[in-house]
């Protein structure tokens, strides 16, 4: 094939219509195509985009559910109040309790909302339509990291007192020269490091998981032509349903870490650990 | 706390990059006002062994 005819061939190649032997080159997946959205509609200068819309519906999802489940709790739970229940026994006794103990119940709204928010947030990411987890947008878990930090640093201010806080963040009983060293560590762990870390962990999992999907997706529909391509599209697409069962598996992990991380770091700042 | 040992490793991990990102940045300041490139790479690497005793000062003497 000549240049420009290969040039014309590009003009045309899209992810939909994109295949092998048709002159264009697999459409991979990618930073920002893959992840940034037009505005759906516009009112001044702010622009609302699909990652905001499904959030938006995820919170009103879990609102819905719980709402459903708890409006009129019976000593007796039926149906839906069954499920609700389950949730959120399932936070306080597996994530909550562990942590932080009996003192922590105050929590608990907290952490159950935090951690059905970023759970369903994610299983956008396999749901046909929506299939986009808007925590790949590092402003969301960016975002909640915030929410959290605020929380477990004002408790940690306001039950250690200000200075007492940093104090406690420095391990005791340790020689001067060794302190010297160790204590911008330590305070930079606690203040940068990890509601850093809290954050990028959620981003980054969803950020891959997302490119991960459409890279098998894409490359079935690519593959899929007659003759031996058939076979490679086949290959892909039973790897696009084992990955997507594997990113179910992720999804749930990482709501369960970021609710967990959440309470280890609350109940720290309520009894200092050193 | 059972809880404790589960996320061991996430605070360990936060240690080690703690520990880089001070020394390597203190490196780098002193570096880059006395143009020795060299300090940024020594600085992190001194921070990572900051780090890692860090981790053993915390987690390696229960």
């Amino acid at each position: 094939m000549s240049a420009d005819m290969l040039a014309v061939a590009a003009a045309h190649c899209t992810e939909t219509s994109a295949h092998l032997h048709s002159g264009c080159g697999y459409p991979a997946p990618g930073y920002p195509g893959s992840f940034l959205y037009g505005p759906l509609f516009q009112i001044g200068s702010f622009t609302f985009n699909k990652p905001m819309l499904l959030a938006v519906i995820c919170s009103a999802i879990v609102i819905a559910f719980f709402w459903a489940a708890f409006a009129r709790p019976k000593v007796v739970p039926r149906g839906v109040q069954n499920i609700g229940e389950l949730g959120i026994l399932f936070v306080r006794d597996q994530i909550l309790r562990p942590m932080m103990g009996k003192r922590g119940d105050g929590f608990l709204p907290f952490l159950v909302a935090l951690f059905f928010f970023i759970w369903i947030m994610n299983i956008m990411e396999i749901i046909p339509v929506a299939q986009f987890p808007a925590n790949s947008e590092f402003a969301f878990p960016a975002a909640l990291m915030l929410m959290v930090y605020g929380t477990y640093n004002y408790l940690g201010i306001k039950t250690q007192g200000f200075a007492g806080y940093f104090k406690n963040m420095i391990p005791s009983g340790v020689p001067a020269g060794i302190l010297l060293i160790l204590a911008p560590v330590e305070i930079l762990q606690y203040i940068l490091v990890r509601p850093f870390t809290l954050a990028v962990r959620l981003f980054a999992n969803m950020f891959a998981g997302h490119i991960l999907l459409l890279v098998f997706t894409l490359a079935t529909w690519y593959l899929l032509v007659a003759g031996i391509g058939l076979l490679w599209s086949a290959t892909s697409f039973i790897l696009t349903v084992v990955l997507t069962a594997f990113e179910l598996l992720i999804q749930a992990l990482q709501a369960y870490i970021f609710t967990i991380l959440t309470a280890q770091y609350i109940g720290g700042a309520l009894e200092p650990e050193h | 706390m059972a809880g404790d040992s589960q996320n061991a490793g996430w605070t360990i991990f936060s240690y080690l990059i703690a520990g880089m990102l001070f020394y390597g940045g203190l490196g780098w300041l002193i570096g880059h006002f006395s143009h020795i490139a060299l300090l940024f790479p020594i600085g992190a690497l001194v921070g990572l062994g900051v780090g890692v005793f860090a981790v053993i000062y915390r987690y390696g003497r229960s």
